[in-house]
């Protein structure tokens, strides 16, 4: 094997490899040789087919298969060799040789992994936002429980409705004068001045009497959830029955029995949890935005064009997607294409560079995915897919790859945890407000 | 078969059409034997049951371009096989070893002329 470099350019490396014919013919001797032994054919016993024979019939399947052995091998000795830890696949170009006549010559292209720094990482400050679980959230948070379990009063006496009572109603919904889908419904309750109806319907409602009926007309908004209904006008001809009076149930250990608690300080303790949980993973968040930041900022090497090219593709994809589905990003809709895929690219970049960066310093310093995790990881995944678990646990024990995907993220948490651990944290206590507000991405 | 015949059926055999050639060879034979035959340079192949040893010589001299001593032929007779609890024959096949020139050889993949 002989290797010559062409290229050293940046982190572009550029090599031709030639594998002499001599040793290519040794190898396919012994692979045709092989399938002689193996091989059955008519007129033959088995493992008596010439080797002759086996070239004539089979040569052609085993120099591919022998090419693409050889290809592999080469290029990991050459790696090997020249001590290189390329960034994506090399690419392989064939010079000569490939059908089995000669030398074989290809050339060998790629992009090296540049070589990174390890920032110093107890350098770092951090800021950890907190918000403390406020007694109105989960006052709040209550009452709307409440509001879900009221229960409703028929009211006797003979009045107009008024906002806030609630109207029994038939409805039958006609767009030009033909009934629509799902646009009827009987003995349903409407709040008047509540939400949840297109809007003027509850309102026009108002002062009707039991026993009443009614045409009225509204326009379906713009963004309404049908499409085929979304923007037109439509009449409802509505039969009112019975007026009625919500009473809202008093906030009190009855209520939490009712809805399968054992009191009400149970339930505090749940929603204060559950919000508390929630801030967390946004001050995680927070800090870990941070954290990547500051780390954009110390690391200084040039990334990999190939690597950038590849995830700027990704991204694009999604970018030309989302227009087609007419979803263009607020902040993008003024921009052209220009400055949009330069945008992306800085993007793409900043990615690549904290993915290696953290793919570097998470091998430094020993940091792995354990089994542990990973089974953790698909069950997760899985409880995602209820009642489809089995299928979901076979998938990954198929697709190595789809695993691999689950190992990302996973090695990252770890990574961003261990920095954390080193940097210096400082507590900040703030408002949810601000934890939930989300400073713009500078590039 | 008398002298004379075997002249007029060589004669014979020079006159045939080029059809008539193709029908006479119908495919190598190629087993573990014939390999070991085209050491001695002899081939082998699966002829017509009625076609004469001066047609084979005429045949593969004409259709492979190379010069044949001698051709020796045999029948193989089909065996008597059951299927499905049925008798049944299996057809005969005539083997001819042509016996070619010093020399000489034939490349039986590639495409006839």
């Amino acid at each position: 094997m002989q290797v010559t470099q062409t290229q050293s350019e940046g982190l572009k490396r550029g090599f031709t490899v030639t594998v002499p014919a001599s040793e290519l013919e040794t190898q396919r001797a012994a692979k045709l040789a092989e399938l002689g032994r193996t091989m059955s054919l008519p007129g033959f016993r088995p493992g008596k087919v010439p080797v002759s024979l086996v070239k004539q019939r089979f040569g052609r399947a085993v120099q591919g298969e022998l090419l693409d052995k050889v290809l592999n091998e080469t290029t990991q000795r050459v790696l090997e060799e020249h001590k290189l830890r390329p960034a994506m696949q090399p690419k392989l170009g064939l010079v000569s040789g490939a059908e089995g006549e000669g030398d074989l010559e290809f050339t060998l292209e790629m992009e090296v992994l540049p070589e990174i720094a390890q920032p110093d990482l107890s350098d770092l400050s951090l800021t950890r936002l907190k918000a403390p679980v406020n007694a109105d959230t989960v006052d709040k948070a209550l009452a709307d429980i409440a509001k879900r379990q009221r229960t409703f009063e028929t009211i006797e006496e003979d009045r107009p409705a008024a906002k806030g009572d609630v109207v029994a109603v038939d409805f039958v919904g006609k767009i030009n004068g033909e009934a629509f889908e799902g646009g009827t419904a009987n003995d349903v309750n409407v709040e008047i001045g509540g939400e949840g109806f297109i809007p003027g319907f509850a309102e026009q409602l108002e002062g009707m009497k039991p026993g009443e009926e009614k045409t009225i007309t509204v326009t379906f908004p713009e963004d309404y959830g049908a499409a085929e209904l979304a923007g037109k006008e439509a009449t409802f001809d509505i039969k009112a029955h019975a007026l009625k009076k919500p009473i809202d149930p008093a906030l009190d250990d009855d209520l939490a029995k009712k809805i399968g608690f054992e009191g009400l300080e149970q339930i505090r303790e749940l929603i204060t949890k559950q919000v508390s949980s929630e801030y967390d993973q946004l001050s995680r968040l927070r800090i870990k935005r941070e954290l990547l930041d500051a780390l954009a900022e110390k690391t200084d090497f040039e990334a990999p064009e190939s690597m950038v090219d590849a995830e700027f593709a990704q991204i694009w994809q999604r970018v030309e997607q989302d227009r087609a589905n007419g979803e263009t990003d607020e902040e993008d809709a003024g921009k052209d294409d220009e400055t949009l895929r330069a945008d992306y690219r800085k993007i793409a970049a900043r990615r690549v560079k904290l993915g290696l960066l953290l793919a570097e310093i998470g091998r430094a310093n020993n940091i792995g995915v354990t089994k542990e995790e990973m089974v953790q990881a698909i069950r997760q995944e899985a409880s995602r897919y209820p009642g489809q678990e089995q299928m979901v646990f076979e998938f990954f024990g198929k697709n190595p790859q789809a695993a691999e995907s689950l190992r990302g993220p996973i090695l990252e948490n770890k990574v961003v945890d261990y920095i954390i651990e080193l940097a210096k944290v400082t507590d900040k206590e703030v408002t949810p407000e601000e934890l939930a507000e989300i400073p713009p991405a500078d590039l | 078969m008398t002298a004379r015949n075997v002249l007029a059926e060589r004669n014979r055999a020079t006159r045939m059409s080029r059809d008539a050639l193709f029908d006479v060879i119908r495919a190598p034979h190629i087993t573990e034997k014939s390999t070991a035959a085209s050491e001695r340079n002899q081939v082998v192949f699966k002829v017509a049951l009625d076609a004469t040893k001066p047609q084979i010589k005429v045949a593969v001299e004409t259709l492979f371009g190379v010069k044949v001593l001698g051709v020796n032929t045999l029948v193989q007779k089909g065996k008597t096989k059951r299927f499905k609890g049925r008798p049944g024959q299996r057809s005969d096949i005539k083997k001819a070893f042509v016996q070619l020139a010093e020399g000489q050889s034939i490349d039986l993949t590639a495409k006839l002329p």
